[in-house]
């Protein structure tokens, strides 16, 4: 119970730390607020001064802080400079999309992973898989998507090409997303096997008389699966990062776009509640990777 | 009263290209209109809100005039025509506007359309916090809005200002129902809960996504140029929002979508080899795509270095290079299309390299670094651009370098080009620490735009100049109620700024691209504005 207890205050201080450190870097950054919401248009003293009445842009820094974060502890997120509705409206509605989205990429960037990982052991196929996982990894997603629409989308007609309609329209974004880390966790898996393969146990059972496939599945993949859950926090990076591009690509609603709007017109009500979700999540994503850990590696549960 | 009648008004018939008749809309293979079906669009920009009074993106127009409706609308000459207000008067000293207003029209939420909903929604902009700009620019002469009987609706001015006609035809001055203004949860950032009067009802929106409208089934008040009369064609019609041009393009070519808005240079060629899509460009009103020299501060001081950037750049080539022929050049700072466009301009300037290394060894530029750029007392020539990426459009920042490798080759100037965010931009115009200024209006009258970016007192005066009688002559121009003295004015303010200033160097003029399947017809664009029309006279071939 206590462990619990101190993961959840660590858990709040880590968010209260990335709102303050979003809170100062955009008050850092060029500009002010008043520019931010008169954009691109026309701008006289007599407009600044409503936009700054309006907004209340007048009070220093430090009670704007306060009063941010006082509201944003009772969950009001103020509202969107650039889109005027409430920012608890802007971002709820858009994260159901990305999540659908970074899920269905992470499945099946785990399964294609364990399938490459698990079956191609000859030397000469592994050759032609690694360089395939390579290519995966880098080449950018952006032209992975493009491609995949112009042959699975307008060639064959096989996918719709836009939004977050039906389970059809999901399939090419996330193996776009998703291609990218099933190379480098196939990678990843394939070394930790081969090392498991190599171990005592591994040559203790196979004495026993196990086939190498039981091997493999029964024990070895547990040792692989250790770095490779270890490499969750860095795959959460890139279907966060990625998903601004697919989301481009492919015309999905999500907080990709959002957030990249919000933060090139410094949209700042926005920019603070994605970077304390992101976080949020990000702490989730560990929690939950340190108790596969736990689960997966019995040694590590008496430490 | 000096009664204006609505046709006559036109004075000036500008030699207009086919962009901006309604005679240029597809549906040559589309056969006769007929009703029903729901036509999907890709369009590149979202919105970034849907209530027509923040109305602040060219590219939201069409949108806007599906669920909203203005007093008046533009003809094709630069004249108005009846729309929402049957007819209207201009009192002889040109201070009060009296409108006639329709007695036949409904919001869609049941509100009746009359005086007082026209003065709601103008008090309602007036608002402090409400639309600043709005206020600060286009209603700036207005004393107050005063409703005469339940059809009539006088505008009172505190000087003459012909340009109040042209706000009452804008998507800032339709009308939205009252209900909504005073009930809407998100009232500045519009969407299902704001009630128009216009020939569709915008009844979902799923951000990021797509928009969708559907027919207004009791709509009998189009205006006379409207292509018909009664509810539109379609049952509904949805806007997608695709970033990506080449997605676009797949997305028409694989009919996923029926029409797509904004076909950039590269991918033309993809729809005018197909039989089966139509492509057709329009270009828009306002001011031309231009850079603005900064005057306030060395080295464009010095007229001689603008005229010398100027004649540094052969636009020809660059446009060419960068829009591969499917660019218009622009010689003035108006655009083409206006009525106000003094033609004489053309080929008076520009692309003469022997001419711009005279006048910079004549401004005292005359030694050069290792690098090869010119220098005066040790210094170099750098001239800066500072481009907002979030509203950087038809790839400008690619122009930026092909104009930054021409006149660094022709004449040795370093012209440094920043692509930066919003803020970074801003701030660098609040500190003058610009040389150039990259700008275009959409403003269906260019005497607007010349306003905000020449005027003394100009809201997006960058160029920092501060002239006199530049300033007298765009009273002048927005005074006149008479179309001719308009344009004379606006033919001399070119003059001065074009020519004898060397404000500003002209390059294009904006366009918009739109293809459409073979089964589209109807679609076009807007008279005057030169920018996609909205969805009312649209159909599709069963």
């Amino acid at each position: 119970m206590r462990a619990v207890l101190r993961r959840v205050a660590a858990g709040i201080v880590v968010l209260w730390a990335t709102a303050t450190a979003a809170y100062l870097a955009l008050l850092a950054a060029p500009g002010d607020m008043v520019d931010s919401i008169i954009g691109d248009g026309a701008d006289s003293p007599q407009i600044r001064a409503q936009v700054i009445a309006e907004w209340n842009l007048d009070r220093p820094a430090i009670v704007q802080y306060l009063d941010y974060l006082w509201r944003a502890a009772h969950g009001d997120l103020g509202r969107s400079y650039l889109l005027q509705r409430p920012v608890a409206d802007v971002i709820g509605v858009q994260i159901r999309p990305t999540l659908k989205l970074a899920l269905a990429a992470a499945i099946f960037a785990a399964l294609l992973a364990v399938v490459l990982a698990v079956t191609v052991r000859r030397p000469w196929a592994r050759r032609v898989s690694s360089t395939a996982e390579l290519v995966m990894v880098s080449t950018p997603p952006f032209l992975i998507g493009i491609v995949l629409l112009s042959v699975f989308s307008f060639r064959f007609g096989l996918f719709p090409v836009s939004g977050d309609r039906s389970v059809a329209a999901l399939v090419l974004p996330a193996i776009t997303l998703g291609l990218p880390i099933a190379g480098l966790l196939a990678q990843v898996l394939r070394d930790g096997l081969d090392r498991a393969l190599d171990e005592p146990f591994a040559v203790t059972a196979r004495a026993r008389g196990l086939k190498d496939r039981a091997v493999l599945a029964r024990h070895a993949l547990r040792h692989a699966l250790l770095p490779a859950v270890a490499l969750a926090g860095w795959s959460f990076g890139v279907l966060i990062g990625g998903s601004v591009i697919i989301e481009q690509v492919f015309g999905r609603p999500g907080l990709g776009q959002v957030t990249l709007q919000a933060v090139t017109t410094g949209d700042m009500p926005v920019v603070i509640a994605v970077v304390v979700f992101a976080a949020a999540v990000f702490v989730v994503v560990n929690t939950v990777a340190d108790l596969a850990n736990l689960a997966i590696d019995p040694r590590l549960r008496r430490s | 009263m000096r009664r204006i009648r609505l046709a006559a008004a036109v004075t000036v018939l500008a030699l207009l290209g086919a962009c901006s008749s309604n005679a240029a809309s597809s549906g040559d293979d589309a056969g006769q209109p007929v009703s029903g079906g729901s036509l999907t669009w890709a369009v590149e920009t979202e919105p970034i809100t849907f209530n027509p009074h923040q109305y602040s993106q060219a590219k939201a127009r069409p949108l806007v005039w599906n669920t909203f409706e203005a007093l008046l609308t533009h003809d094709a000459q630069g004249g108005y025509l009846p729309w929402l207000a049957a007819s209207y008067e201009v009192s002889p000293d040109g201070k009060t506007y009296t409108f006639k207003l329709r007695t036949d029209v409904t919001f869609s939420d049941g509100t009746k359309f009359d005086a007082a909903a026209v003065k709601a929604n103008v008090d309602q902009i007036l608002a402090p916090g409400y639309a600043p700009a709005v206020a600060a620019v286009q209603l700036r002469n207005l004393d107050g809005v005063e409703v005469v009987d339940d059809a009539t609706v006088a505008f009172r001015l505190k000087q003459p200002d012909v340009l109040i006609l042209d706000f009452v035809s804008s998507p800032q001055g339709a009308q939205v129902s009252p209900k909504s203004l005073k009930e809407a949860k998100n009232l500045k950032a519009g969407g299902p809960e704001l009630a128009g009067t216009g020939p569709f009802v915008l009844d979902r929106y799923t951000q990021g996504q797509e928009v969708h409208f559907v027919k207004n089934p009791a709509y009998d008040w189009a205006p006379s140029n409207a292509g018909h009369s009664g509810p539109a064609y379609l049952d509904e019609v949805t806007y997608r929002f695709l970033k990506e041009s080449s997605v676009r393009v797949g997305a028409l070519t694989s009919g996923q979508v029926q029409a797509i808005e904004g076909v950039p240079a590269t991918d033309e060629t993809l729809i005018t080899a197909n039989p089966d899509l139509s492509l057709q460009r329009g270009l828009n009103s306002g001011s031309a795509y231009a850079y603005y020299f900064n005057v306030s501060h060395a080295p464009f001081d010095d007229p001689k270095v603008r005229q010398a950037f100027r004649e540094a750049v052969d636009v020809d080539a660059v446009l060419t290079g960068v829009y591969r022929g499917t660019a218009t050049r622009a010689w003035s700072v108006v655009g083409p299309t206006s009525t106000f466009y003094d033609k004489t301009l053309e080929g008076t300037f520009g692309g003469d390299a022997a001419k711009a290394n005279q006048l910079l060894d004549q401004a005292g530029w005359t030694t050069r670094d290792a690098d090869g750029y010119r220098t005066k007392d040790g210094k170099r020539l750098t001239v800066r651009l500072v481009q907002s990426a979030p509203y950087v459009r038809d790839r400008r920042d690619v122009l930026a370098q092909a104009v930054q490798a021409a006149v660094k080759q022709s004449a040795g100037i370093d012209l440094n080009v920043a692509l930066v965010d919003q803020g970074t931009q801003a701030k660098a115009i609040a500190d003058n620490q610009y040389e150039v200024f990259d700008n275009s209006r959409a403003d269906t009258d260019a005497g607007a735009a010349l306003n905000l970016l020449l005027h003394s007192a100009g809201a997006i005066n960058r160029t920092g100049v501060k002239d006199p009688a530049l300033d007298e002559l765009l009273e002048q121009g927005q005074g006149a109620t008479d179309t001719a003295k308009r344009t004379a004015a606006y033919q001399q303010v070119q003059k001065l700024v074009v020519t004898d200033q060397a404000l500003a160097l002209p390059l294009y003029a904006p366009a918009d691209q739109l293809a459409t399947s073979s089964a589209v017809g109807g679609l076009g664009f807007e008279p005057t504005a030169g920018v996609p029309a909205g969805a009312y006279n649209v159909w599709l071939r069963r």
